[in-house]
């Protein structure tokens, strides 16, 4: 055993609110470095809020939420973020190298030209998501696991120490799933902290260490194995459970879109 | 006409004037309106538009033609933050921008209508004056322009990726607020620029037009701002020849910026036919191609079995 790392993230009672009723209520949890850990919760239970709460992009209405050791709009840089991807337009004219640069803006400022160390950023993220010769393609003209893949891409020309990722698996093809759960195992294997929601518990077994049980609050949290158990999760989806012939039936949300 | 009588028709001061004038005015219009066009910001250019058009009518019935630039700039700063504010509010947002749009500009129309010989001059508010532009008028556009235009370049990237993932552009560290109150009071400055040459409302085709026709000319990014600059700047040319030899040759009386901003709007339709065309033809081959493979297919079957 290596000695313990400074945990990566850390909420302490954190209360996410939009205005109005509060979408996420006081978690508390600490994730290590290096942890891979999935958000799993039916509908509308807080996941992305979660997320973009770590990102300081949700008021925090109640507790504290530290990433790196500070505020999350202060370590931006060092965080990568893939947003559900079902808001893009197709249309849009820029080829998949332009929208990966784009993760190089901030770091160039108003005036600094994107340089070779840039585009050789650009070039690295595309060879670990595996698009290394689609660099000149419209975003547009690639498939959905494609863009996924490419939005990826983008935040990881920051190398980023935290990824934090919304539904990455919605909607991909086997291959897709594969090259994408290939590109999640090197970056754990680089140390990189990864926070995921999804709705495919296959996924969580595969690719985390530890689960998050949401259902507008913590209802489990902790290492997989201890945590992914049967009645964790129907304690998780009772909202959306319906009960027949005194059996408890709670249905799954799976992959769809 | 000749190339000389065109050479002879710049020749003329005031042709030259107006001619630097619409080739500025359309350039920049151009550039600036590829990021309008990337993020769909044609309503709220609308509403800045009609939006400092109050601000030309006060500042010309306190100072005259004098007043007109200070008055314009005020109502742009003015208009640029309250539209800025009222567009963020997503859900209702184009309501709140056509309540802005229309009560600024009847608050404009009633105060220039108190003054004697309203109609020549809310006329000239409207629609511009570009063949009479004076030096001074044209020294203001060139400095306006040239101000809009550093603004949206400086910003440029930002305001790119802003278009194409406002979530990734937040999350990546980016102030969308204030992005967002950069670009607009460019747009603003823009329609200040043009307001006394092409006119308050004619000065939003200039915006969006060249920007929609490079958006069927090419998918690339790098690609859009040349293009909308071009044919900004030609059709600026041709129109104002055009109304010229309407004027001086035939004796008809034809509003320049208003012929300018009709030569734009046959560009774009003859861009847009010719697009529909190809878009056709290229969906036409496709089925094609499709039936007769999956024909090709139907054949190897049957001979199989």
């Amino acid at each position: 055993m290596t000695a313990p790392l400074a945990p990566a993230i850390v909420l302490d009672r954190a209360t996410f609110s939009y205005g109005g009723t509060p979408s996420l209520v006081g978690v508390t949890a600490s994730i290590g470095a290096g942890d891979a850990v999935a958000l799993i919760g039916p509908n509308g239970s807080g996941k992305s809020t979660l997320l973009k709460g770590m990102l300081g992009l949700v008021p925090l209405v109640d507790g504290t939420v530290s990433v790196l050791g500070a505020q999350p709009r202060a370590v931006l840089g060092r965080i990568g973020y893939l947003p559900q991807s079902d808001e893009l337009d197709p249309e849009f004219p820029v080829s998949l190298a332009q929208v990966v640069m784009m993760g190089r803006y901030r770091a160039l400022g108003l005036a600094r030209w994107p340089g070779k160390s840039d585009r050789q950023a650009v070039a690295e993220a595309l060879e670990k998501v595996g698009l290394a010769d689609q660099g000149g393609r419209r975003f547009g003209d690639l498939s959905g696991g494609q863009q996924q893949r490419g939005i990826l891409a983008r935040a990881l020309t920051g190398q980023p120490q935290i990824l934090l990722l919304d539904e990455p698996f919605n909607g991909l093809d086997r291959t897709n799933r594969e090259a994408l759960l290939a590109t999640l195992k090197g970056l754990r294997e680089e140390g990189v902290t990864v926070v995921t929601s999804t709705h495919d518990l296959e996924l969580a077994r595969e690719a985390c260490t530890h689960v998050m049980l949401l259902n507008r609050h913590v209802v489990a949290f902790g290492p997989l194995e201890s945590t992914l158990t049967l009645p964790q999760i129907e304690r998780t989806f009772e909202d959306v459970g319906v009960e027949i012939d005194q059996h408890m039936v709670t249905t799954l949300p799976h992959e769809h879109g | 006409m000749t190339l000389a009588d065109i050479a002879a028709a710049f020749s003329l001061p005031f042709m030259a004037r107006s001619l630097t004038a619409i080739v500025v005015l359309s350039l920049v219009g151009a550039i600036i309106g590829v990021i309008i066009n990337l993020r769909d910001l044609e309503f709220i250019s609308d509403g800045l538009a009609h939006s400092v058009f109050p601000g030309l009518v006060i500042g010309y019935v306190m100072a005259g033609t004098d007043g007109l630039l200070i008055g314009a700039l005020i109502a742009a700063v003015i208009a640029a933050v309250l539209l800025t504010f009222v567009a963020r509010r997503g859900v209702g947002s184009d309501a709140g921008i056509a309540v802005v749009l229309a009560s600024m500009f009847s608050l404009g129309v009633v105060l220039v209508s108190r003054e004697d010989g309203y109609v020549s001059q809310l006329e000239q508010l409207l629609f511009g004056r570009l063949l009479t532009v004076t030096d001074s008028q044209l020294w203001q556009i060139v400095v306006v322009s040239l101000v809009a235009l550093a603004l949206v370049l400086l910003t440029w990237r930002g305001q790119v990726f802003h278009a194409f993932d406002a979530a990734g552009f937040r999350a990546a560290g980016f102030r969308a607020l204030a992005y967002d109150l950069v670009l607009n009071i460019a747009i603003a400055l823009v329609v200040v620029a043009g307001s006394q040459a092409i006119g308050n409302l004619l000065v939003l085709a200039l915006l969006i037009v060249p920007a929609a026709v490079a958006r069927l000319v090419t998918r690339r990014l790098g690609w859009l701002a040349p293009i909308a600059a071009l044919v900004s700047a030609a059709s600026g040319v041709v129109g104002l020849l055009v109304s010229y030899q309407a004027s001086v040759v035939h004796g008809l009386s034809a509003s320049p910026s208003a012929t300018v901003v009709l030569v734009l709007i046959v560009v774009y339709l003859a861009v847009l036919g010719g697009y529909s065309v190809v878009r056709w033809c290229s969906l036409r081959r496709a089925v094609t191609a499709r039936s007769e493979e999956s024909a090709a297919h139907r054949h190897t079957e049957a001979a199989r079995s």
